[in-house]
């Protein structure tokens, strides 16, 4: 790696500020491991690691007003374990768990993987895209097997985070802190389209870090699920992902939130299988119905075809399964 | 077929034969300047397999970095260096990390165990001697990261089940794909009954 | 077959406490005083022509020691083209990781640094990636002579082989099958990646060298640098696998000791894990087009295939394909013509001619079968080879046991759908299988066996172990054949100085070939004792042998086998998964049923990772590959390995030590095949192109 030095701040102030002042040749680091990797690679050569691993205090879930507040550099593996999230937010859980491997769950931090970079390899391998700064995306007429199915454009990469759809699903709340203040946006407002800037996957400054993630309270009769699809049986990026949260009252479905990974720039909430489910039993042709307008306005590339059958039965069977 | 002297192995030696074809010319390169440039350094003290070091590491040595080339522990191996592997898998505070994506600075006032601290007073760990039993290693490189995975799991749950075993080692490839003995050895260091260790059968 | 002493026992590896306590040493744990690291700076571009290279930035980074590039160094790499086409440092570059320069540092960040303070600039040439582009008349021409590899005649002309008429056979059929099949290059993906140390002393040369075999490394080292044999030692005492990447010798074994010369100091180079995928080798791809001719009763009466395969830019292997052997026909017709493109080079990767070429030869003869109304094991029982090329008696053969007795155990009757894709779904199972076989000839190789005056013996085997248990191996066999038990045997290994020739672990040669030149050692110092009695204090006895392996007398020696796979299909998700398999083996006696058994479960994993995931994805219009490494390849975790049963056939073979026939290759043979028909069974069509990945399965059902 190209040398840099490691700096340990004790408090996001001062971490923050370090950002400012470094510019973008700081970088921070939460777990760690996705950080080095990109600089092993050269896709990023920082003089400056912030590393937050030294800031105590940031790791924890707690209840305050009837939110549930999670510190932003949580392990996923402390977050898929914690008792409260399992039992009222089962859908975050399942997303933490389900990223890449045991070891990589027991280093990278939820904040980390909300923020992650994205896997496409053209990005990955230097190619001069819009990723790496340059004006143009490779996959558009390569090879875009992995690639976004909706909202593509110019950029087509998908998000790589397990846990943003299942934040998103959960109405999350995040609380952003800078140098000079901080703010507090709707989940679905921090990820941004390619069309906005296609450089970006959010709305982070290069000064800013995720601090802390708030989940509304729970509702009664709320059940959620999240379903990965994997061309390995564990350790690699959602194929297709969803993540499904309903509020229930019997078995009637109240209101639901359903939220794809792997398909689009950004945690693709669908609103028209949301209109779908409200108020209804949640039998297997809803689900087949369901599963149908899921894709309805999918735009697949030359070799993407794929996605669209694989997510209208991801969206289906999980709809099953959870609202059985 | 070149016949072998025998005095050669007896002795060790290589005999001296005929005349020694000349290297290729290879042009003298220009000396370059003595001193490095400052690279940013820390102090760290660290412990490893109980013993309390104090280094000056390069802030960009991995932990594993450090490990291997600084403190002459070369058990761990590095298969990828990229934590897509799990073969430089160690144990920090107890947790199994990849070595290979934790920076050694990162890991001040930290405890570590490698394989070579799983043996205790030249005792085996129960682990080493089923992986011996049933033949886990082939090749080897990978099983640092096994044992010390596994070594976490059982710390943890001490009587997993065989798809207990097989999720808690997912993170730690073996090429030469020796997972059903590896799944095996567990099970039976674990005290659990001989089962046929791994698969996805129904 | 009587039961022996020693071998056919189940076995500890010799090693296996040095592996368990980290205490093994592979070559990257080798750590000399002063040594320097090393690391190779590569082209970017697939083609291209080296105008200027600019090393001052580089030189003037302080600590490094030395570099070399093709301006400095002009060693041909002998073991790197069949052709004698490759140099270390090629101008062109031929392929977008083509060594372009190394450079030896006082760490390894500092010769990384130093590659990129390199400044080259290349003529960028037009490229090629696809085989059939490749052979295009104006197509640019790779090598000398175009674009289609020279082939064992040196002759640009495909490789051929052929028996009967298949045009009389063709018109002789009933019904007459045509199919295309292709196969992705793919890598080896061992977890140890490339490093050598070099080190010089005077005029001798040290190479700790990460390789299947220290003889042939130590020759094709001193030949290359045209130093004498005598002067260059090779040790390997520990590898960490290689599956056919680390024959011969490596370029950065060349490198590494010409840095080492230049810089008047030890030199450790490192290949990075993409380097390893992209820049030394995997198996080569192919398309493969058959016509089959067959009776009504299902009798064959003819195999025509033609195939393309894919050589990379260089020709380091044989880029053949063998799987047609495995049935008999009157009338057969095989050509295989390897194409250069400007993408990675294909060599060895376990039974490198193979997996590939049975998955097309078995995926069409399981389409026959239905379409005949067969069994596809029925079928494959009628049809299977009895005299190798239908001509020379087999020394034995148990294929037909390994598919009787394989299916017993898979339960095949119960798992086959006799109605491919009728299952209720979404969640389909199938059952498949094939089979397969490797050739297991008589070769020569050479042992020491050494009696100290304590009574203890030593087999000194030039033998590196890459992951076979090779060394427990030699140890049995000497056992046996001194009538004691194993722990009274020392195996000396993995160093030239004390280790004689080594046919190498390649082509699961060695407990063949160096196990009978242990046996034969054993005699000689036998013999020995009678005559002279045994050495007492400080005397020492020894005995050497190299075989002169007996003509087969018209006979051919073959590992024979027959794989059996479930799967489970999501034809919604086009999610695909191993359920059962079941391997059989005939391979002879087995020597260590422990490590064999090892040596079967690895193999089918490493086919099944090979049906469902693994390739080498390249983007076509910048000739760049996109997915190299551990994550990119998908390799197989605990997760997806399946349990896997094995079945041992143990026939009578009168050659060999104790009757050993070969194993390490042939378990992955009939593994693809197996899986691929398994799908087809599950859900009733057919993807003829590997890998099965879910797209081209939801691209089957659409």
């Amino acid at each position: 790696m190209k040398a840099f030095s490691n700096v340990n701040p004790k408090d996001l102030k001062e971490a923050t500020g370090v950002l400012r002042q470094k510019g973008r040749s700081a970088t921070i680091v939460g777990g760690g491991s996705d950080a080095l990797g990109m600089v092993k690679e050269r896709l990023i050569t920082p003089d400056v690691l912030v590393s937050l691993k030294s800031i105590r205090g940031l790791d924890q879930v707690k209840e305050q007003k009837g939110e549930v507040v999670i510190g932003g550099l949580i392990t996923l593996d402390a977050l898929s374990r914690d008792p409260l999230i399992r039992k009222n937010y089962n859908v975050l859980a399942e997303a933490a768990a389900h990223v890449g491997t045991p070891q990589i769950r027991n280093a990278g931090t939820l904040a980390g993987n909300v923020c992650q970079r994205p896997w496409c390899w053209y990005y990955r391998n230097g190619f001069p895209c819009y990723k790496n700064g340059g004006n143009t995306c490779f996959s558009i007429t390569g090879e875009n097997e992995f690639h976004a199915i909706f909202g593509g454009g110019p950029s087509f990469i998908v998000h790589p985070s397990d846990t943003a759809p299942a934040l998103v699903a959960l109405d999350a709340k995040f609380r952003i802190v800078g140098p000079s203040g901080e703010r507090t946006i709707a989940a679905a407002d921090f990820f941004k389209l390619p069309s906005d800037n296609p450089a970006r996957e959010n709305v982070l400054a290069n000064d800013e870090v995720l601090a802390e993630i708030h989940l509304p309270a729970a509702k009664a009769g709320a059940r959620s699920a999240y379903h990965k699809e994997m061309d390995r049986e564990a350790w690699t990026h959602a194929v297709v992902s969803v993540a499904v949260v309903m509020e229930m009252d019997g078995q009637v479905c109240k209101t639901a939130r359903v939220v794809l990974g792997g398909v689009a720039p950004i945690p693709w909430r669908v609103p028209k299988v949301e209109a779908m489910l409200a108020g209804k039993r949640i039998t297997p042709e809803l689900a087949a119905q369901a599963g149908a307008a899921a894709v309805e306005g999918a735009r697949p590339l030359a070799k993407n075809q794929y996605k669209v059958p694989l997510t209208q039965a991801v969206v289906k069977q999980t709809l099953v399964k959870l609202g059985g | 077929m070149k016949k072998i002297s025998r005095r050669r192995f007896v002795e060790g030696t290589s005999v001296g034969i005929v005349a020694v074809a000349a290297i290729p010319e290879i042009k003298a390169q220009e000396k370059p300047a003595s001193t490095l440039p400052r690279v940013p350094r820390t102090a760290i003290r660290i412990n490893v397999n109980g013993v309390d070091h104090r280094v000056d590491v390069e802030d960009r040595w991995t932990l594993v970095e450090l490990l291997r080339d600084h403190l002459e522990l070369t058990g761990t191996k590095i298969g990828c260096d990229r934590g897509e592997c799990g073969a430089c898998t160690v144990l920090v505070d107890g947790t199994p990390l990849y070595s290979c994506s934790q920076l050694a600075v990162w890991m001040n006032g930290r405890s570590i165990q490698t394989v070579e601290g799983l043996a205790k007073n030249g005792k085996l760990d129960p682990l080493q001697e089923a992986f011996i039993e049933h033949d886990a290693p082939q090749c080897g490189y990978c099983t640092s990261g096994q044992l010390m995975i596994a070594k976490a799991l059982l710390m943890k749950n001490a009587r997993p089940t065989r798809d207990e075993v097989r999720t808690a080692m997912t993170g730690n490839l073996c090429r030469c794909s020796n997972y059903n003995h590896y799944v095996e050895a567990v099970m039976a260091a674990s005290g659990s009954t001989p089962s046929t260790g791994g698969g996805n059968a129904a | 077959m009587t039961p022996l002493k020693t071998v056919g026992h189940a076995t500890h590896r010799i090693d296996a406490l040095q592996r368990v306590t980290g205490g093994a040493k592979y070559t990257s744990d080798v750590h000399l005083p002063g040594m320097l690291y090393a690391r190779v700076l590569r082209s970017p571009h697939p083609h291209a022509r080296i105008r200027k290279i600019d090393l001052s930035k580089a030189m003037a980074l302080p600590g490094v020691k030395a570099i070399l590039t093709h301006e400095n160094c002009d060693t041909t790499w002998s073991s790197g083209d069949q052709l004698g086409q490759r140099r270390l440092f090629n101008n062109p570059v031929r392929f977008a990781g083509d060594p372009v320069a190394a450079i030896a540092a006082v760490d390894r960040h500092v010769a990384e640094d130093a590659t990129h303070l390199i400044e080259v600039d290349y003529e960028v040439l037009p490229f090629l990636t696809d085989l059939e582009e490749a052979l295009k008349p104006g197509a640019v021409a790779i090598h000398e002579g175009g674009n289609l590899s020279l082939n064992n005649q040196r002759q640009p002309a495909p490789q051929t082989y052929k028996r009967g008429n298949v045009a009389d056979g063709l018109k002789a059929a009933d019904r007459v099958f045509e199919d295309n099949f292709t196969s992705a290059h793919h890598n080896n993906a061992q977890l140890e990646m490339r490093v050598s140390v070099a080190e010089w002393s005077g005029d001798k040369l040290t190479v700790h060298a990460a390789t299947q075999g220290i003889a042939n490394c130590r020759t094709d080292i001193a030949r290359d640098l045209k130093i004498s044999e005598d002067n260059v030692r090779v040790i390997s005492e520990y590898m960490g696998g290689g599956f056919g990447n680390k024959n011969q010798c490596q370029d950065s074994d060349l490198m590494a000791a010409m840095l080492a010369k230049q810089a008047g100091a030890p030199v450790k180079l490192e290949f990075t894990r993409k380097e390893d995928f992209v820049a030394v080798h995997g198996r080569w791809s192919s398309r493969q087009s058959y016509k089959v001719g067959v009776k009504n009763d299902g009798t064959l009466t003819a195999i025509q295939m033609t195939a393309l395969t894919g050589a990379g830019a260089y020709r380091k292997g044989s880029c053949d394909l063998s799987g047609t052997e495995i049935y008999q026909v009157p009338n057969l017709e095989t050509s295989v013509s390897p194409v250069y493109t400007n993408t990675a080079v294909a060599a060895n990767y376990r039974a490198p001619a193979y997996p590939q070429s049975v998955f097309g030869i078995e995926s069409l003869m399981d389409d026959v079968a239905y379409a005949l109304k067969m069994d596809p094991m029925e079928f494959r029982l009628k049809n299977m080879t009895r005299k190798f090329r239908d001509q020379t008696p087999y020394t034995s053969i148990g294929l037909e046991d390994c598919i009787r007795k394989g299916a017993e155990k898979f339960e095949w009757k119960k798992r086959w759908n006799p109605v491919p894709g009728s299952g209720a779904g979404p969640v389909k199972r199938g059952a498949g299988m094939a089979m397969g076989m490797f050739g297991s000839g008589l070769g020569r190789s050479s042992a020491v066996v050494r009696l100290d005056g304590q009574g203890q013996y030593y087999v000194h085997v030039g033998v590196t172990d890459v992951g076979t248990a090779a060394k427990t191996t030699m140890g049995l066999i000497a056992a046996e054949e001194l009538g004691i038990p194993l722990e009274k045997v020392k195996v000396v290994w993995g160093d030239t100085d004390t280790c004689p020739y080594s046919v190498g672990e390649s082509g699961s040669r060695t407990t063949v070939q160096t196990g009978m030149a242990v046996i034969e050692a054993v005699r000689d110092l036998k013999k020995q004792i009678a005559e002279k009695g045994a050495p007492k204090g400080n005397e020492i006895l020894t005995a050497m042998a190299t075989t002169n392996p007996p003509q087969l007398q018209g006979q051919s020696r073959n590992s024979f086998a027959a794989h059996f796979a479930e799967v489970e299909v999501n034809v919604e998700t086009g999610h695909a998964i191993v359920t059962r398999f079941v391997s059989a083996h005939d391979s002879g006696r087995v020597v260590n049923p422990l490590t064999a058994q090892s040596q079967v479960q690895g193999g089918a994993s490493q086919g099944i990772g090979m049906a469902l995931h693994e390739e080498l994805l390249y983007d076509k219009r910048s000739g760049l590959p996109l997915n190299a490494g551990y994550y990119g390849a998908r390799i197989m975790t605990h997760l997806d390995a399946p349990l896997v049963d094995v079945v041992w056939v143990e026939t009578d073979e009168p050659y060999g030590p104790f009757g050993a026939k070969t194993l390490g290759e042939p378990t992955i043979i009939p593994t693809v095949a197996a899986v691929a028909n398994a799908i087809y069974n599950a859900i009733g069509r057919r993807v003829k192109s590997l890998p099965i990945t879910r797209d081209k399965i939801l691209g089957v059902l659409a």
